[in-house]
């Protein structure tokens, strides 16, 4: 039983970052219906700003709250520069366009911080741990797992209890009609895309001092967001959270039980058996069109 | 008549491009002023440490020859190319050496997957390859290996080593194995395999992980539950790391053993304090031990990239890796072919570099190199533990 409980901790805290990348996608798609591949590389660039800034001696709120910015400002740049020009292309088309900002963003990060795996500081211990009952958890753990709970939180609030939140919501369900009613809905659009780039870069800063800082630290990360996301439902933000820490210690359990082997193609499993017997994920609501 | 005339003006056509051909260079990547190596290895991702202290370590020495006129008035140009440690772009990137690039040979070429991958084509278009990074085993009874030159240890061989030496020195009775689930981590567990059945220990545990992998917390509580007091790792930098810091977090702290790969003062900016202790075994000597030409080498490759210093022992193997290939260029003197350097090669006997030491080519004996000793990591210094060990030289 606490083997168990072990592996369940385990893959607690991965699940945390699942769900916050889980929680970025998702709210991109529900606003733009857009799935936003760059989703990952930004984060990873948010972290390597982070990284600059602590090494020039920054205190460490202030490097963190200044590269969640830039990821924010970023996103909402994509959004203003290149993506809204594009909004007469087809889906397809402005998905590739977020591949291509992809790949751009990967590129950048070699050519300037280089391929070179970083170690990347933090104030919380990664061998420091606390024991409850015969269970094991370390200090970055426990934190990250607060960290992603309490961000997830503000997410809760800002999206239903405020009046922002509100017109998203608005502006996700019927775009024209919102704007009929007098709501900016690019500037609407444009916190959307900041507040998930902000979250993503959340979710970077909390994974590189556990797993070592590089341009493709996130990719992992991202697939296993993303399906954490689609196993929950892409329209869901409560369900990209249940889904992000679902996988999370579905995947530990399944490595310590079954085969380490086969831990990552548990991800792309449960993508491809939950498109096939339940699209709209666990949380999701059943897609209708109206004719 | 016409047959005849044509008949004949096809001759002077074959006669005259057969002159032509003859004016060609004689030799592929070989010109008057320059010979041409390639290479392929992981220049990103999480072997990267590899590639770019390897890959650093050679540029940095081929350009100190160079400076010094070249060998025989030839300047020698490494050809770098990124595989990110998959076997497809490795496969790749070493057709477009020999096809497009068109080297005189291809050099460490990095990753036993990655060899294993690619050594039929190398092979069969008779390149030459110059000390391939992969486990020697692999080379065994494998067919035509009249261009290949290894001085490179086997892993298989290190596996039995490593164990036997926990065995006898280290009071090993349960051990564990922490793997790459490539052929690099299976030669290796072979390897620690066979040292358990003829030290009469016990393998109690396994855990394998994916060169994909971001973390390794579920192989960690495994290895923990298995209650090994040894745990010997054949992983990369970062995974090595990983796993190692994921132990200490469970408070799970065997007696840790590795193969020479994890062998850099690198692995203590990664994995911090958790490094001290862990045994290692090294085919060639190391800086800070009392070695006056191996500590003159790494002088050398820092003074002319500062960056190895961050990576110093990987820049000096790859130094290791070509120079007994830098021997046989200048024993074969300026008239320089593939089958004249392969006689020269094999003229080599016992022979000391810088860096390797021992070396030993023949007509049958491409396998240049079969000796290893114990080293301990302490603060980020390496105790030599033993003598040199020799294992059975397989071809």
């Amino acid at each position: 039983m606490t083997q168990l409980l072990q592996y369940a901790v385990g893959g607690l805290a991965a699940g945390s970052l699942y769900a916050l990348v889980a929680l970025g996608i998702v709210l991109l798609y529900r606003s733009s219906r857009v799935l936003n591949f760059a989703h990952g590389d930004m984060a990873t660039l948010a972290t390597f700003i982070a990284f600059t800034l602590l090494a020039r001696a920054f205190p460490f709120p202030v490097a963190i709250a200044a590269s969640l910015a830039a990821a924010a400002a970023l996103g909402a740049a994509f959004f203003f520069v290149i993506l809204r020009p594009a909004r007469e292309s087809t889906l397809l088309g402005r998905i590739v366009i977020t591949l291509g900002f992809a790949l751009l963003l990967s590129g950048v990060m070699q050519l300037v911080w280089g391929s070179d795996t970083q170690t990347f500081p933090f104030p919380l211990s990664d061998t420091r741990v606390y024991r409850i009952g015969e269970v094991v958890v370390s200090e970055m753990n426990l934190g990250t797992i607060l960290a992603g709970l309490a961000l997830m939180g503000l997410m809760y609030l800002l999206v239903q209890r405020t009046k922002v939140g509100l017109a998203m919501r608005a502006v996700a369900q019927n775009p024209a009609a919102a704007q009929a009613l007098g709501i900016p809905a690019r500037r609407i659009y444009a916190l959307t895309w900041g507040l998930a780039s902000a979250l993503g870069g959340a979710a970077g800063v909390l994974l590189a001092p556990v797993v070592y800082l590089d341009p493709f630290m996130m990719i992992d990360p991202f697939l296993k967001g993303f399906a954490g996301a689609v196993l929950g439902g892409m329209d869901s933000m409560p369900g990209a959270v249940v889904g992000g820490f679902l996988l999370g210690v579905a995947e530990s359990i399944f490595a310590g039980y079954v085969s380490f082997k086969f831990k990552t193609t548990l991800a792309f499993a449960v993508i491809i058996l939950v498109l096939m017997v339940r699209p709209e994920g666990l949380l999701g609501r059943e897609y209708h069109r109206r004719v | 008549m016409n047959i005849v005339i044509r008949l004949l003006l096809v001759a002077v056509a074959v006669a005259a491009l057969n002159t032509a051909a003859i004016s060609q260079p004689a030799e592929r990547g070989v010109t008057a002023s320059e010979i041409v190596l390639g290479t392929t290895m992981p220049m990103s991702g999480p072997a990267a440490f590899w590639g770019v202290g390897v890959s650093g370590g050679m540029e940095a020495w081929l350009r100190t020859i160079n400076d010094a006129g070249g060998i025989h008035g030839r300047r020698l140009r490494l050809v770098v190319k990124d595989d990110a440690y998959l076997p497809p772009r490795a496969v790749a990137n070493t057709r477009e050496s020999v096809e497009r690039d068109a080297v005189f040979a291809l050099v460490s070429s990095l990753g036993t997957a990655n060899v294993f991958a690619m050594r039929d084509y190398v092979i069969e278009s008779r390149t030459l390859w110059i000390t391939p990074l992969a486990s020697t085993d692999i080379w065994a009874g494998y067919r035509s290996k009249k261009y290949l030159f290894v001085t490179y240890p086997g892993y298989i061989d290190e596996g039995i080593y490593l164990t036997r030496y926990a065995a006898e020195n280290l009071k090993a009775q349960k051990v564990a194995v922490f793997y790459q689930n490539d052929l690099y981590g299976q030669q290796g567990l072979l390897g620690v395999k066979r040292g358990i059945a003829q030290k009469n220990l016990k393998l109690v545990g396994q855990a394998s992980y994916e060169v994909t992998d971001a973390e390794v917390t579920a192989q960690g509580q495994k290895l923990k539950e298995s209650g090994a007091d040894t745990v010997v790792l054949y992983a990369t930098p970062r995974h090595g790391a990983l796993i190692v810091r994921e132990m200490a977090k469970l408070g799970y702290a065997p007696t840790l053993v590795s193969s020479f790969t994890l062998l850099d003062p690198i692995m203590f900016t990664l994995a911090g304090d958790a490094w001290n202790n862990v045994y290692h075994a090294t085919y060639i000597p190391l800086p800070g031990t009392g070695d006056a030409k191996v500590d003159a080498v790494l002088a050398t490759l820092t003074r002319v990239n500062p960056a190895l210093a961050r990576n110093p022992f990987n820049a000096i193997a790859g130094v290791s890796f070509i120079e007994a290939f830098l021997e046989g260029l200048r024993r074969t003197g300026p008239n320089l072919t593939k089958d004249r350097l392969v006689t020269a090669m094999e003229t080599i006997k016992n022979w000391d570099g810088d860096m390797i030491r021992q070396v030993s080519f023949g007509p049958d004996q491409h396998q240049g190199t079969n000796r290893l000793y114990m080293v301990k990591a302490e603060n980020k210094q390496y105790r030599k533990l033993t003598d040199w060990y020799t294992y059975p030289r397989k071809f």
